[in-house]
This record gives C-alpha cells, sequence and structure tokens, in this order.
C-alpha cells in the first residue's frame, strides 16, 4: 500500500510538474515573441520587388556589353525549368509544399543533436527560413539570431504563398562565379535561360548553394557532378524522378559556357576596370547606380592575349620539364596599350583567372632588366653628346659606389667584345656600355626619362638601375614604350572612355591629350635601335615566330633568370609579356639553361602581335624631320660607302650629329 | 496515511481518470496533433507579426541594399545635376572668368563654338591674342576640326580643350586665374602716370613723337603694334604720352598709354608684338638722333 502510495505522489508530481512547465513554456514562448516581434525587420510589401537592383553595365570597345554588375534579375517561376525547381525543393526542403515556415520534426531532431551531441551541428532550415537569412539576417550562427528567423519566416508564410517564396528565393541565391539567381545562374554556366535548362544541369545548379565555391564547375566539375549526384538521388527518394530518369542524368556531363567566362568578373582586364571606377565613383555607385561603361576593351585581343599567353606558358612547362599540376608552375602577364591614345585594348594578368586572381600585369613589380635599356639610352642621347652611331668599348666596368663595394656589372656572355657603336651594344645589350652610359648620365637622370615615360614604381637612385634592378608592372613597362612608340608623346593608360547613367547622360569622358614628354627626334633615334633588336638582336625570335610587321622591342632578363620579359611595339600597337615564378625562382630549362626574355616571353609577343595585327595595314614608324639615315662602320662609327661589302650598319642620326668629326646635314 | 489519500486502487483509478485530468489529457493532444496538423502556431504568431509589420524597423540586408541602391543614384543624379547645372551656367554666363569660378578642379563643361567665339570676342583684343590667335581660332572653329570644347577647371584657373571627333585634344589654352583676374578687374588700365611703373623708364616718349614714328612704319606693320585700336578708341580723354616696357613676355612687349580725362590720369596697356616694338625703337631712336 505504501508503495502504491510513492508512486501515486511521483506520477501526481510529474503531471502536475508537466503541466506547469509547459504552460509556463508556452507563456515564455509569447512573452518572448512579443519582445521580439517589435524589433524584428519590417517585411516589404512585394517580396518580389526588393531583388531588383538595377544593374551597371560595361561595354566593350564594340558596344558589346561584357559584365553586368550588381545584376539580380528576376524571372517568374513559369520561365524556370521544372527540373530546376523540383531539383531545389527536393534538396534543400522536400517538404517546403507542406509546412509553414519551419520542419518541427527535423527541427527537434536538430535541437536534439545540436544540445546533446558535442561537436555536431544539424540544419534544419526551410526554404523560407533561408530567405528570411538571406533577406534580413547576417551569417552570424546564434541561437538569437535562429529565432528571430523562423519568427520572420512565419510572418512570410503568413503573407506569401508558396509560389511566391519560392520565386524569390530561387532568385535570390548565389550560385557562385559572380551568379545570383537562377536565371543569371543558368546563363553564366550553361549560356542559356532558366527555362532551357535540362534536368541534368538543373541539378547540377541545384548542388551549388550548398557550397558556391567548393562546388563550382569551372574549377571542380569532379567535386559539382558527386554534389548532383546527391541531388538526383534526393530527387528519386522524393519521387519527382524515376530510376531511369536518376540513371540517364547522372551519365550526362554538361557542356560549360567557357566562352563566356570573361563576360563576368573572372577577368583581370574587368577586375582592374572595376577598381578604377571604385576609385573614382564608389562601390555602391558601382554596384547599384546602374551606371554604363564603355571600356576600352577589345574583346578579340583580350582572347587572344589569353591564349598566347596560356599557349606559351604551357609550352614553357614542357620546356622546364614542369608536369605535375601541383607544381609550382612560372605565371605570366600581358598587357596590350594603343599607344596614340593610351587605351588598354587587353590585359591578362596570370595562367588563369580561377587559379589565381592577383592581376601581375598591375600588380607584380618584377625587375625590367634589359628591358629598362632604352631609357638609359635614350638619358645618354638626350645629355651627352652621344648617338646611336657613337662608339664606346665593351671592357671591364668597375664604377665606385660611396659606402658599398665597386660595381661591376658584367654581360650576359661573360666576356667583353671591344669597340662597337651604341646601336649595336643596344642590339646585343651589352650591360658594361650601358653602365658607362649611366656612369655618365648618373642615375638621377635615368629615373627622370623613366618618369616622363610614365614608370611609378619605386625607383632607387643607384647605378645598377641601368640594368633594370628596379621593380615594374608590365602595364608600366607597356605604357613607358607607348611614349617611345608614338615619339615622344605620354598618354597615360586608361581602362574606359566614358560613364553614363542609365539614360545615357555623361558623367566621365575621356579625353586623349598628349604630353609631348621626350624629344621627337632623340625617341626615334631609340626606336631605330629597338627595331635591330628585333630584327638581328636578342628579340629576333619575334622574327622567327612570323611576326613580319616592323616593330621595335627589348628584352629583359633579370638577375640568375628570375624574370623574362619582352615589350614591344608597332606604331599601333604595344604589348608588354612578363613571365616568372610569384616566389622568385629560376626560370630554367630541362638541362638547367635559364630561360631569357627572347626565349621566353618574346614568343608569346610574337603570337600575339601576329594575330591581333594580322588584319591590320602594314604602317612603319614615322621618321621625324631632322633624322638622316647613315652607313657607318660598327666598329668605328665612321660613314662608309652604302654600296660597300664591308660590315656596316645603318643608324639613325640627327642633322648636326657629328659621326667620326663628319657632321650630318 | 492522511485522510485523503485514496483508500485503495479503486479509488487511485478513479481519481486518476477523473474529468479534469482527462480534459487537460485531452486538451494537451489536441493542441499537440493539431499544431502538427494545421500549424495554427505558426500561423498565428504569422499573423500577429503581419498586423505589426508597419510599426516595425527597416533594417536588415535587404533594406541595407535598398537604402545602398537609393544613395547610389542619388549621388549619380547629384553628379548629373551638378553637370546639368554648369552646362546651363556655362551657356548663360558672358565670361571665361565666370565659368573658371564655377568649375572646381578636375570638373568639366561643354562649351558650344558660338558661345566659345561670343566669349572671345568679350575679351580686349590684346588679351584675345595672347590667349588664343584669331587666325588658330578660326582654323579651329571654322576648319572642321573641332568636335567639341571642354572646359576643365584646374585649382589656378581652367584649361579650355579643343576636341576632334575621336575625343583627341587637337588644341588646349590654359587661362590662369592671373590672367582671368587681369581681364576681369581690367588690370589693362591703372590709375597714375607712365612714371608710376619703374618698367617705362627711359622708355616713355610724347604721344607726336610716338605716331609719328609708327606711322613712318610699312602699314602692315602697324596692325601688330597696335592690336586693339578698339580698346584705345573707347577710352576716355586724350593719350598725352606713351610707354614702352623693357620686358618682353611670350613674344610681346606692353605698351603703355598714358590716358588724361577732366582731372585724372589713368595708364591703358596694349599688347604689341616683340618684334613690331623692336621695328618702332630703331625708329624712336633714329627719331632721336
Amino acid at each position: 500500500m505504501r508503495g502504491w502510495n510513492a508512486i501515486w505522489a511521483v506520477l501526481r508530481w510529474v503531471f502536475f510538474a508537466g503541466l506547469i512547465l509547459v504552460s509556463t513554456g508556452i507563456f515564455a514562448v509569447t512573452l518572448l515573441v512579443l519582445h521580439t516581434a517589435s524589433n524584428l525587420p519590417k517585411l516589404p510589401q512585394d517580396l518580389s520587388r526588393i531583388i531588383e537592383t538595377p544593374q551597371s553595365r560595361v561595354y566593350n570597345a564594340s558596344g558589346q556589353v561584357v559584365m553586368h554588375l550588381g545584376e539580380r534579375e528576376s524571372v517568374p517561376l513559369a520561365r524556370v525549368s521544372p527540373d530546376f525547381i523540383n531539383a531545389i525543393v527536393a534538396t534543400e526542403d522536400h517538404l517546403f509544399f507542406q509546412h509553414h515556415g519551419i520542419n518541427k520534426l527535423r527541427t527537434l531532431k536538430a535541437l536534439y543533436v545540436t544540445l546533446f551531441e558535442p561537436g555536431r551541428v544539424e540544419g534544419a532550415s526551410t526554404i523560407t527560413q533561408q530567405l528570411a537569412k538571406n533577406l534580413f539576417f547576417s551569417f552570424e550562427q546564434s541561437f538569437s539570431r535562429k529565432f528571430k528567423e523562423l519568427l520572420v519566416s512565419f510572418q512570410i508564410e503568413a503573407t506569401h504563398s508558396k509560389a511566391e517564396i519560392l520565386e524569390v528565393y530561387i532568385n535570390q541565391i548565389h550560385f557562385g562565379a559572380g551568379a545570383q539567381g537562377v536565371e543569371k545562374a543558368a546563363d553564366t554556366f550553361f549560356g542559356k535561360s532558366a527555362r532551357e535548362l535540362t534536368l541534368s544541369e538543373a541539378a547540377l545548379l541545384a548542388g551549388l548553394p550548398k557550397s558556391p565555391s567548393a562546388y563550382n564547375p569551372f574549377y571542380h566539375m569532379d567535386r559539382a557532378l558527386k554534389r548532383r549526384q546527391v541531388v538526383l538521388q534526393r530527387m528519386k527518394d522524393t519521387g519527382y524522378i524515376s530510376e531511369d530518369e536518376t540513371v540517364l542524368a547522372a551519365s550526362d556531363i554538361p557542356e560549360l559556357n567557357r566562352e563566356k567566362r570573361d563576360a563576368r568578373s573572372g577577368s583581370y582586364f574587368l577586375d582592374a576596370l572595376i577598381k578604377s571606377l571604385i576609385d573614382a565613383y564608389g562601390e555602391n555607385v558601382v554596384y547599384r547606380g546602374g551606371i554604363r561603361v564603355y571600356a576600352t576593351l577589345e574583346s578579340r585581343l583580350q582572347e587572344l592575349a589569353k591564349t598566347s599567353l596560356r599557349q606559351g606558358l604551357e609550352r614553357l612547362d614542357q620546356e622546364m620539364g614542369v608536369s605535375d599540376e601541383n607544381a609550382p608552375r612560372p605565371q605570366g602577364a600581358l598587357v596590350a596599350i594603343e599607344p596614340a591614345t593610351g587605351a588598354v585594348r587587353a590585359m591578362v594578368g596570370g595562367r588563369d583567372y580561377f587559379e589565381s586572381e592577383f592581376n601581375r600585369a598591375t600588380n607584380a613589380r618584377r625587375q625590367a632588366g634589359s628591358g629598362f635599356k632604352p631609357f638609359v639610352y635614350y638619358t645618354a642621347f638626350d645629355t651627352q653628346d652621344l648617338h646611336p652611331g657613337s662608339r664606346m668599348t665593351d671592357r671591364p666596368v668597375r664604377i665606385p659606389v660611396p659606402g658599398a663595394p665597386d660595381w661591376q656589372p658584367k654581360n650576359f656572355e661573360r666576356g667583353f667584345q671591344g669597340d662597337m657603336v651604341l646601336k649595336t651594344a643596344m642590339t646585343r645589350s651589352v650591360n658594361t656600355i650601358a653602365a658607362q652610359l649611366v656612369q655618365l648620365t648618373g642615375p638621377g637622370a635615368v629615373i627622370d626619362t623613366a618618369r616622363k615615360c610614365g614608370i611609378t614604381s619605386p625607383l632607387q637612385d643607384v647605378f645598377s638601375i641601368a640594368l633594370g634592378t628596379a621593380g615594374v608592372t608590365p602595364l608600366e613597362m607597356a605604357a613607358a614604350f607607348s611614349v617611345f612608340a608614338d615619339l615622344g608623346n605620354r598618354h597615360d593608360p586608361f581602362l574606359f572612355w566614358r560613364v553614363e547613367d542609365a539614360y545615357g547622360r555623361v558623367l566621365f569622358e575621356h579625353i586623349v591629350q598628349a604630353r609631348p614628354v621626350l624629344d621627337p627626334g632623340t625617341a626615334y633615334q631609340v626606336v631605330d635601335m629597338m627595331k635591330a633588336v628585333v630584327d638581328t638582336g636578342s628579340g629576333r625570335r619575334v622574327r622567327e615566330h612570323g611576326f613580319t610587321q616592323p616593330c621595335a622591342g627589348k628584352t629583359g632578363t633579370s638577375n640568375n633568370f628570375m624574370d623574362a620579359w619582352f615589350t614591344g611595339f608597332t606604331p599601333a600597337l604595344c604589348t608588354s609579356v612578363w613571365i616568372g615564378y610569384d616566389r622568385q625562382a629560376r626560370l630554367a630549362d630541362k638541362n638547367g639553361v635559364g630561360i631569357t626574355g627572347g626565349r621566353g616571353a618574346a614568343p608569346i609577343w610574337a603570337q600575339f602581335m601576329r594575330q591581333a595585327t594580322a588584319d591590320e595595314p602594314e604602317r612603319n614608324f614615322p621618321v621625324p624631320e631632322e633624322i638622316r639615315f647613315e652607313s657607318i662602320d660598327p666598329e668605328t662609327g665612321c660613314r662608309i660607302d652604302a654600296r660597300t661589302s664591308r660590315p656596316k650598319i645603318t643608324v639613325a642620326v640627327k642633322k648636326g650629329q657629328t659621326l667620326c668629326g663628319e657632321t650630318v646635314r | 496515511m492522511k485522510w485523503y489519500d485514496p483508500a485503495g486502487c479503486r479509488e487511485r483509478l478513479k481519481r486518476a481518470v477523473c474529468f479534469v485530468n482527462i480534459t487537460v489529457l485531452i486538451l494537451s493532444a489536441v493542441l499537440i496533433f493539431s499544431e502538427f496538423r494545421f500549424d495554427w502556431g505558426e500561423r498565428l504568431v504569422g499573423g500577429f507579426l503581419a498586423s505589426i509589420n508597419h510599426v516595425r524597423p527597416e533594417k536588415g540586408a535587404v533594406w541595407e541594399l535598398g537604402r545602398d541602391t537609393m544613395t547610389a543614384h542619388e549621388t549619380v543624379s547629384r553628379l548629373i545635376d551638378r553637370k546639368s547645372d554648369t552646362k546651363a551656367f556655362a551657356d548663360r554666363t558672358d565670361s571665361f572668368a565666370g565659368i573658371a569660378r564655377r568649375l572646381l578642379p578636375g570638373e568639366w563643361v561643354t562649351l558650344d563654338k558660338t558661345h566659345f567665339k561670343d566669349l572671345y570676342r568679350t575679351l580686349p583684343l590684346t588679351h584675345a591674342r595672347q590667349i588664343l590667335d584669331p587666325a588658330r581660332l578660326i582654323w579651329l572653329l571654322n576648319g572642321d576640326v573641332t568636335d567639341r570644347i571642354f572646359c576643365e577647371g584646374m585649382k589656378t584657373g581652367m584649361k579650355i580643350y579643343f576636341i576632334d571627333t575621336g575625343n583627341r585634344v587637337i588644341h588646349q589654352i590654359e587661362l590662369t586665374q592671373d590672367t582671368l583676374t587681369a581681364i576681369t578687374e581690367k588690370h589693362y588700365l591703372e590709375p597714375g602716370t607712365l612714371e608710376t611703373f619703374d618698367e617705362f623708364s627711359g622708355r616713355i616718349y610724347p604721344v607726336d613723337r610716338f605716331f609719328g614714328a609708327v606711322f613712318k612704319l610699312p602699314a602692315e606693320m602697324i596692325p601688330d603694334l597696335l592690336p586693339d585700336t578698339d580698346l584705345l578708341l573707347d577710352q576716355e580723354g586724350i593719350i598725352s604720352r606713351v610707354g614702352i616696357w623693357n620686358e618682353a613676355e611670350n613674344g610681346f612687349i606692353r605698351l603703355g598709354f598714358e590716358f588724361r580725362h577732366q582731372n585724372q590720369v589713368r595708364v591703358l596697356f596694349v599688347n604689341a608684338r616683340e618684334w613690331a616694338v623692336w621695328q618702332l625703337g630703331l625708329v624712336l631712336k633714329g627719331a632721336h638722333s
């Protein structure tokens, strides 16, 4: 009897305690709802309208849209493939059409796991909750945020139909690669509209929102396909598709829209453009101002630049014996500028944007090596009584440096070739003569010339600047050589011609303004020497690779083959190519032979320029009035008869300059 | 055993399944099952929240995005409005100095060719020539080379660009604040006699002698010596003496004409071509000797 009494007492206690607990719980939740409600974000009247923001557009030089910024293109459910709708519902929330904002059983299970299984967190967010989170809340993980999100999802469910919720949801989720919303994602990945998605494509897309970067099919197709398998399985389990359809879809490898990779932000040129726009107008205007930007980009040249650089680097991989994909591979950059305006026509800042977004064209300051010599020669001609026909001696040079050991530059070939005229010295890229020239002019004067041409990177006032020990970017090199190409006129490089608002009213317009910074005659003399570099000197690979148009350029190889450069130009286009490792390492082939600018960068330059200028008429550099061409002995620098069979070279000299004491008229 | 404890099992069962307990249990079960079946809890809370929606704050990502979009549009509109205002102002204004005052550094406005011509004509010819040679102006405006004229503000004045259809600058003029001030404040007219300016020292000539020398020069040279006859003819009073400045500037030498009117004496400055003044000097020296 006493035992029964005890049991009875316990039961009674449990019953009433439970009753009080439940009542208190309900009361507490009610209070919490009331307390939280007033501070919850207000819901807009029309959920679908809030995802519409005006897009800023970027047009290329031909007037085609190459990128939308801040775009959120909304499509009605009726214009979305049913396969995609089924796939997203099956994957994200298969009871979406049954619940009212919360999947109670899944939530209870998730709560239990989170509370009682330390280290494990299980999510139970419904599509409505995800929508509430995306629209109103941060990604902070807390019970408070989760509770608010839950309350907002109840309101969304109470005031909107399931179709409306689903429509807003699929139009605002991120799929990666800059695609927000299903319409943009379908276009980005498959080049089609959301309505045209097949089951296989729809399942692949539906798997992406879980981790857009990890499953990005442009990078990781294998992972994306595995994830798609999960989606297809869930679609089968929930009865949306049959076994046969699952197998059929799983066997299909969707074709990605690789041609349009540059139509997204995934391009070095567009990244640089966005940065300069943000610098000018601020991020808000750029992404949400609905502006129209007319870029200098020429899509054809950009594509050629990308292909030339990629193929050139792949050839280099083979020469260097780099076969392991995981081993560090050399990187590269290419910038093409129109010398007559400064318009940047193409810019590639690395081997593959999707491997590394670091834009080496604008940000990598690398030693230019002999690529810096045109500035040295110009300075010498401008400040000393020297010209391309002046004679100097290739000999051991020792230049005293205050407070440091003497500087003793060596030639690339290590030997010395004796007397030669300066044109030959430039053609053969003789270091000792460049060193003697900088000793005459002083490094400060060379820096002045480089600055006049638009080099903005820090340059140290040291003699070794003659051999390009200062770090410069490919964009700077292309811009600076453009000054020579335009015979002394400087045009600062720019990325967009015009910016308009959504109604076509002009906000900004670029004015092409030539600033004469170099003497045209002297600039031509340097150009003439650089022509010889391409025709017979260190850059002759350009000719060997089939580029026949009149052009000038200079190779550059930094100490220990860390960097290989070729910067050259025709009168219409100036292009700089750099290759090297991101982390300073030697560029060498399988036999350990170092790779020079002539061997590594010049072929890439030639391939790009050959195709880029294929449809253009051949143009020679205009010759300033004061220039005379004289045949001289390459060793003595004295005039010789042009018809003689003796070795001779032609140099460009200005009226009044002397050749072996003879004044040129 | 207390007096209220149940006497036996039967009594216990009777009490356990009493009306109140059964009701509480059924109500609880109904509540739970109906919630799972009809989601009334969610609906209730959702309905309540919808009823107070209008008083809740506009916060969260989507509202911030909306505000950002609004701000972006306002910024763009402000920039456009400012440009439109500046353009309207430039079209209304009657002097280069007015435009320069309005333009902030880096800000620009386009001018119609006709308006530019009008503004140019308001300048005293001597200043106008210094800014832009009339022959070049004719080539720029009537020679089908200029597509548009851009004025860009600078810290020290403004620049005027003549642009072709390819947006290339074919000619540019820089109007510094000093030049503009000189024009606006009529610095070409100073009170006092020629002796007030040391630069005329030793080169002051009576008007008859000056014009006597002028008329000895070839006729085609005189317009280069006296380019702005309107400015001289417009002055009240009579010219008593003329001075020649002792320095050349940009190919011009200033001539000072001393005007006397009632009891006032003032000097009017005119820029004459350096080489013409040099020829005049020779004649004056010859006449003097």
